[in-house]
């Protein structure tokens, strides 16, 4: 086990020695202090019920609400929701929370969809760039085995995504704590939950929410490393997956009238449906879910090893 | 010879209901510099990545110190040292990174051997620059470094001469000489230019077609001489052309008032006498010796072993 490591070890300082890869987590400080200066107005909103006169406050933006509803039929929706979360408030004696740090991770939630595009950019090259380097043929020629040398870069990807959603966590937090503050370290929010709205804590919304956006994250993952062991071309893998991950919902849609729908990996990477209660199609779920999620994620996989372990390195 | 390093039985190669290699044999010894000679397309890398694995085998069997690259990977490769095609080096890491990177890969490479391979190969100076920026020689020298981390029994080196100024060709001549000498490798060189590698090897397979046609011991060759061509500048032609054909029962060759003849050397002094008894004027004569050369190019059938 000790030369896995060793192999681990390699793939690691390959990957963040090169300046693309830096890249990738200058893109996300950036957008993450972007996020952090762009949320002054959500910043003042929750600033209005930091006084003792908090319950005057949301009754005046009520009745305000209201008013605005008898205008303009077109408010409705989003005011009722509004009066009904500001109700909550008042009816538990909850105070709104000022906006912190832990607010603002949780905001940022969908950064993960950039994770996953940096990680199937790597899963793409992992393989593919020892071929274009011409290294492959250096690196294989070593008493280690073809599998051995493929589970280290699989494992590696999955590092990497580790470490890519670590930081986005970690920055956005420590950027969140320097523009907004910290407000306790087991805060306690108010949100719109499949059954109406509930005192809940946030750090177990930031982990529900962006593991399940894991999912997918491994899932297309994989794909692009299949393809990139497959095809040896990082651009063909990084170019498939991302049109998948993109197109993934269009196409569950558009294949929908068909029984065979369910089977779709993408009908079956949003594990939201089940927390909501609301499965995609009739027969699926969680454990149905989970079993083709588990079949694709084999399939991949032994796609990879079979044409990564048994092809022949060739001539350019 | 002593000891065999390193084994071909038969490899075959089959690519779709092509055959590219047809059944190719022959060992290398501990100590012995073989030269592995062809044209381009002959098959030579195709053979050399089969000796190291990257290529499945469609027939026979490599033996690497006893153990069979089929059913022994790992104790086979970790006697062989190599550089397959051009050395290709990770260009964002410096050479000290790559050979770190490679001696992580096997066991018992110390960070002393790292040192020493450098100094083998005398990149002291640049070892610590990015691979991105080195030329082709100081490449091809770390391609050696690293093909030498980890001891092998049997190194590989193809095309090791490519890209090397005449000098790098020199040096690195007399290094595998010395490798080869003081520390008992087998050494395979590829190489479509026989010229180049034929003064650093002991033996030299010829192959062609996907077929090893020769092995030829290179002193042997040097010994083999005594049959010559011989060149005379002599008139008037047909007499001497009789005189040879009577005299010595020999088929001459004659064009522009030159007979070229092939006999051993001993002979032309008493063909001169002859000459002179029958009164044919002789006003010059040269002998080629025959080199590893010819005589790999009239086996080739080709005008160049390109």
């Amino acid at each position: 086990m000790s030369n896995f490591f060793q192999l681990l070890i390699n793939e690691q300082i390959k990957l963040y020695i090169r300046k693309s890869t830096w890249i990738m987590y200058i893109l996300i400080a950036v957008l993450v202090l972007g996020l952090a200066f762009l949320s002054d107005y959500t910043v003042e909103q929750a600033a209005k019920y930091q006084d003792d006169n908090w319950q005057e406050t949301l009754e005046q933006e009520n009745a305000d609400l209201q008013q605005q509803m008898e205008e303009d039929d077109m408010m409705q929706g989003f005011n009722n929701t509004q009066i009904e979360k500001n109700n909550f408030y008042l009816e538990n004696d909850v105070q709104p929370r000022s906006y912190d740090a832990w607010q603002f991770v949780m905001g940022n939630e969908f950064l993960l969809s950039l994770v996953s595009l940096f990680t199937i950019i790597v899963a793409a090259g992992i393989i593919a760039n020892e071929f274009k380097w011409g290294t492959i043929k250096l690196l294989l020629i070593r008493p280690i085995t073809r599998t051995k040398i493929l589970a280290a870069k699989y494992v590696s990807v999955l590092l990497f995504a580790l470490f890519t959603l670590l930081f986005v966590l970690i920055f956005s937090w420590l950027s969140g704590a320097l523009f907004f503050g910290v407000n306790g370290m087991d805060p306690y929010i108010v949100l719109n939950e499949s059954d109406g709205f509930a005192h809940v804590s946030i750090i177990g919304e930031i982990i529900e929410g962006y593991g399940l956006q894991l999912v997918t994250l491994v899932m297309m993952a994989t794909f692009a490393f299949m393809i990139s062991a497959i095809f040896r071309q990082s651009s063909l893998a990084i170019g498939v997956a991302i049109f998948l991950m993109l197109s993934g919902n269009a196409i569950v849609s558009f294949f929908s009238e068909y029984s065979w729908a369910k089977y779709i990996l993408f009908a079956n990477t949003n594990m939201n449906q089940y927390i909501n209660g609301s499965p995609m199609f009739e027969g699926m779920s969680l454990g149905f879910s989970l079993t083709v999620l588990a079949v694709y994620y084999v399939v991949f996989l032994s796609l990879a090893w079979l044409f990564f372990t048994k092809r022949d390195v060739a001539g350019h | 010879m002593s000891e065999t390093a390193m084994e071909l039985i038969n490899v075959k190669k089959t690519l779709g209901n092509k055959a590219i290699i047809k059944g190719v044999s022959f060992e290398i010894h501990k100590g012995e510099v073989f030269g592995f000679i062809g044209p381009n397309g002959a098959g030579k890398t195709t053979t050399i990545r089969m000796m190291v694995g990257l290529m499945g085998l469609s027939g026979g069997d490599v033996r690497i110190q006893g153990a069979s690259i089929k059913t022994d990977y790992k104790e086979a490769i970790r006697e062989v040292g190599a550089i397959v095609e051009n050395p290709e080096m990770y260009p964002f890491l410096t050479g000290k990174q790559n050979l770190k990177h490679y001696a992580r890969m096997m066991p018992n490479v110390p960070h002393s051997r790292i040192e020493e391979v450098i100094k083998l190969v005398g990149l002291e100076q640049a070892i610590n620059e990015k691979a991105g920026k080195y030329s082709l020689g100081m490449r091809q020298r770390l391609g050696i470094a690293q093909a030498l981390l980890q001891k092998p029994s049997v190194l590989i080196l193809d095309e090791p001469t490519n890209g090397l100024d005449p000098a790098g060709i020199k040096e690195i001549r007399q290094y595998i000489r010395k490798l080869a000498q003081e520390e008992n490798v087998a050494v395979i060189i590829s190489s479509h230019l026989l010229s180049e590698i034929e003064q650093m090897c002991d033996r030299i397979g010829l192959i062609k077609n996907g077929e090893v046609i020769a092995i030829q011991d290179v002193n042997a060759a040097a010994d083999e001489t005594e049959t010559a061509e011989v060149q005379m500048e002599v008139t008037p032609l047909s007499t001497a052309c009789e005189v040879l054909r009577n005299d010595y029962n020999l088929d001459a060759d004659a064009s522009n008032a030159t007979l070229t003849i092939r006999t051993e050397r001993e002979m032309i002094p008493d063909i001169v006498e002859t000459f002179v008894r029958h009164e044919i004027k002789i006003y010059q004569i040269s002998m080629t010796t025959s080199t590893l050369e010819d005589k790999f190019f009239d086996l080739i059938g080709e005008n160049t072993i390109e």
